[in-house]
């Protein structure tokens, strides 16, 4: 044989072997480009994954949280995805029913994870007997105000009621509270705290629950307290956005998540605001559990390679390199971590995250969210009461669980 | 034997082939598709199961849609009247008009090529509660409760959605009656002139009549727009609160892109296709009976 070819044998063999070598893995995400969320990510973690997996690079891709879930639909309808994708955990359920998630139960290292993150969230993964995805960071809502203003915030519905009704002056349109928006994320907290549900706990039906006394009683206080002028128009989707009013002082007290604080403490330098626990009713003080599972989609062509890096985002460093941006971690032992105990703010979410509940874990969720929104929009409006608009959605959300 | 020789054919298609291969790819392609997804209860990926006309079904008992209709031809009644009245009225002032006809023109025209994204965002800065609408005619002349939620009550978003409608499309009505003003033969309006007629009959007696071809295509245009319009109701609404402002767009859109029931919402863009088409149709039909000169 003539030498030329020998070469060019072994010139192609090299070539492959280095393409098979050099594995690139796509992980979309939606860390917040303005904040030090993607930053601290390509700059630290990626690279130090990089570097402890020689051959394996991870191609990161921010987007918008608005476009998001629209934007992987696209891609699993195109058969176009990413490896990896840091998706709300809400959004899930649909797409391990749609069959575009990989199982990720049987992978070597998934028990080991599985008992390291908190239970709460890690079950917003379980889809139909399986885990498709883990959590990778956590938050929640909590009570905010100003603490120029009150000394004490209210730790019932009762102290709440006379807190909005003194703190508030609707001739100087200062009012006590704002609700941030009439939608599900913010007013489930109190349908919760009041004892009230959405579903059974089997999610099998939502009459008896999104219709209870319980419910309607929680959705009557805070439109009740919004129609005598004390609530914020927020509720109804207008007026200023809670963050500006609370900065202004146009607003007293406010609910959000652990992304508000730096937000408003930047634009409101001047202003003094504390976190505490959402007041408790019957049901306790329960607030909405919010954050993202990583998942890996089934269409990925690098398994192996995805597999690693999900092992080592959810890895103490990883998680603890995360929490200075605001990305709550999602491992039992950060709670011992002197960066978290020592935290203003994470210690009450924390708290508040024991109690917390999810938004139904179920593939028709993004329905019945318009649905239960649509009946609470109603009563704001004062185009139905409360329980008839929660009766009629308890209907409409029946006919969809069946 | 034929006028045309076989090159001519050959010639006739190359310039031909452009259009329809676009037309074929991205207008009746689609379209033919969206009723095929229209009789399955369609999944992005995997098999969709045939259902027939079970979507067409569901799309008759929704009372959603009954409410998008409703509220489709409130828009189209405000917005439309408006627009056309509006346009027809300024069309006559520019045409006589002397100096700055150019500037003027270019001003009613702006609304027309601007963004409905930006126009929308505009409104719904000025009709916010906390907004410019509110403190001027709220608070410093007392017109309105200075805390109005004009975008978040049924009974005033609807008219104030109506109410950019008129003002983006007015300039365009504008100047399709400019153009057909420059066919009225001016002898006409000389003779009416020369026979003791004021501006105002010769306006109605003789101008207005022969635009009749241009106020019918206007009209026709507009329904076809109105029935379509999206953008402005998705954005400064998103079709709530509790569906009083959905359109069939904004419903369809939803029911596509949020719950990926592209079936259903095929089968709604079928129906909403035949209505403006119905529509379309009586219009002709009833014009041109009505002003026939």
């Amino acid at each position: 044989m003539p030498k030329p070819f020998h070469m060019t044998l072994l010139t192609v063999a090299m070539l492959a072997a280095s393409v098979g070598m050099a594995q690139t893995i796509t992980f979309w995400h939606t860390y917040s480009t303005g904040s030090g969320e993607e930053q601290t990510m390509l700059e630290e973690v990626i690279p130090r994954f990089e570097a402890e997996n020689p051959g394996i690079t991870v191609e990161a891709t921010a987007f918008p949280y608005q476009e998001f879930r629209q934007k992987l639909l696209t891609a699993f309808a195109g058969g176009v995805v990413p490896d990896l994708v840091r998706m709300d955990i809400i959004w899930v359920p649909e797409f391990a029913d749609m069959g575009a998630l990989e199982q990720l139960d049987e992978y070597d290292g998934f028990a080991q994870l599985q008992s390291s993150v908190f239970p709460g969230i890690l079950a917003t993964n379980f889809w139909d007997g399986h885990y498709y995805g883990l959590p990778l960071d956590t938050n929640t809502q909590v009570f905010l105000y100003n603490s120029d203003a009150i000394d004490e915030p209210p730790a019932t519905f009762d102290e709440f009621v006379t807190f909005v009704q003194e703190a508030s002056d609707p001739t100087e349109e200062v009012f006590g509270y704002s609700l941030p928006g009439p939608y599900a994320w913010y007013f489930l907290p109190w349908i919760w705290s009041n004892g009230g549900a959405v579903t059974d706990p089997d999610i099998t039906v939502a009459s008896g629950y999104l219709n209870s006394p319980a419910t309607v009683e929680a959705v009557e206080m805070l439109v009740g307290l919004y129609d005598e002028g004390f609530l914020a128009p927020t509720i109804a989707g207008s007026g200023l956005g809670s963050w500006e009013g609370l900065g202004s002082g146009q607003y007293v007290a406010t609910q959000d998540g652990p992304w508000a604080y730096p937000s408003i403490t930047s634009q409101y330098p001047d202003m003094n605001f504390a976190h505490a626990p959402f007041p408790a009713g019957d049901g306790g003080s329960i607030s909405v559990v919010g954050g993202e599972d990583i998942v890996m989609f089934s269409d990925s062509d690098d398994k192996e390679a995805a597999w690693k890096f999900t092992q080592f985002l959810l890895s103490p460093w990883a998680q603890m390199t995360m929490a200075p941006t605001g990305q709550i971690p999602v491992i039992k032992e950060a709670l011992q971590d002197p960066y978290i105990q020592e935290h203003p703010f994470y210690g009450i979410y924390l708290e508040q995250l024991q109690t917390a509940k999810p938004r139904t874990p179920h593939p028709e969720w993004p329905r019945i969210e318009g649905i239960i929104q649509t009946a609470f929009q109603r009563v704001v409006a004062g185009d139905a009461s409360a329980q008839e608009a929660f009766d009629r959605a308890a209907a409409e959300v029946d006919a969809l669980l069946k | 034997m034929s006028p045309w020789r076989k090159g001519e054919y050959v010639v006739a298609a190359l310039f031909l082939a452009p259009g329809l291969i676009w037309f074929w790819t991205f207008a009746l392609y689609p379209l033919l598709y969206a009723f095929w997804m229209s009789l399955h209860e369609w999944r992005i990926r995997g098999t969709s199961e045939f259902i027939g006309l079970a979507n067409y079904a569901r799309v008759f008992q929704d009372p959603v849609n009954l409410i998008a209709l409703r509220n489709t031809v409130v828009y189209a009644l405000i917005s439309i009247p408006g627009q056309m009245i509006l346009g027809l009225a300024i069309a006559l002032l520019l045409a006589k008009a002397t100096r700055g006809k150019v500037v003027l023109r270019l001003i009613y025209y702006l609304p027309v090529i601007c963004s409905w994204v930006v126009v929308s965002l505009i409104f719904m800065f000025l009709f916010n509660s906390e907004g410019l609408i509110n403190r001027f005619f709220g608070e410093s002349l007392g017109w309105v409760d200075p805390n109005t939620a004009w975008l978040n009550d049924a009974a005033t978003a609807l008219p104030v959605i109506a109410l950019l409608g008129i003002w983006k499309g007015v300039g365009w009505v504008m100047i399709i009656y400019l153009a057909a003003l420059q066919g009225v033969p001016k002898e006409l309006t000389e003779a009416a002139r020369i026979d003791g007629a004021s501006g105002f009959q010769v306006a109605r007696f003789v101008t207005i009549p022969l635009l009749a071809p241009a106020t019918l295509f206007i009209l026709v245009l507009l329904t076809i727009g109105a029935f379509q319009s999206f953008i402005q109701f998705y954005i400064m609404t998103g079709g709530g609160p509790f569906h009083s402002t959905e359109v069939f767009l904004s419903y369809m859109y939803n029911q596509a892109f949020n719950f990926l029931d592209f079936g259903y919402a095929s089968a709604i863009a079928w129906v909403l296709a035949g209505l403006i088409l119905l529509i379309s149709v009586i219009q002709f039909r009833f014009i041109r009976q009505t002003y026939s000169y």
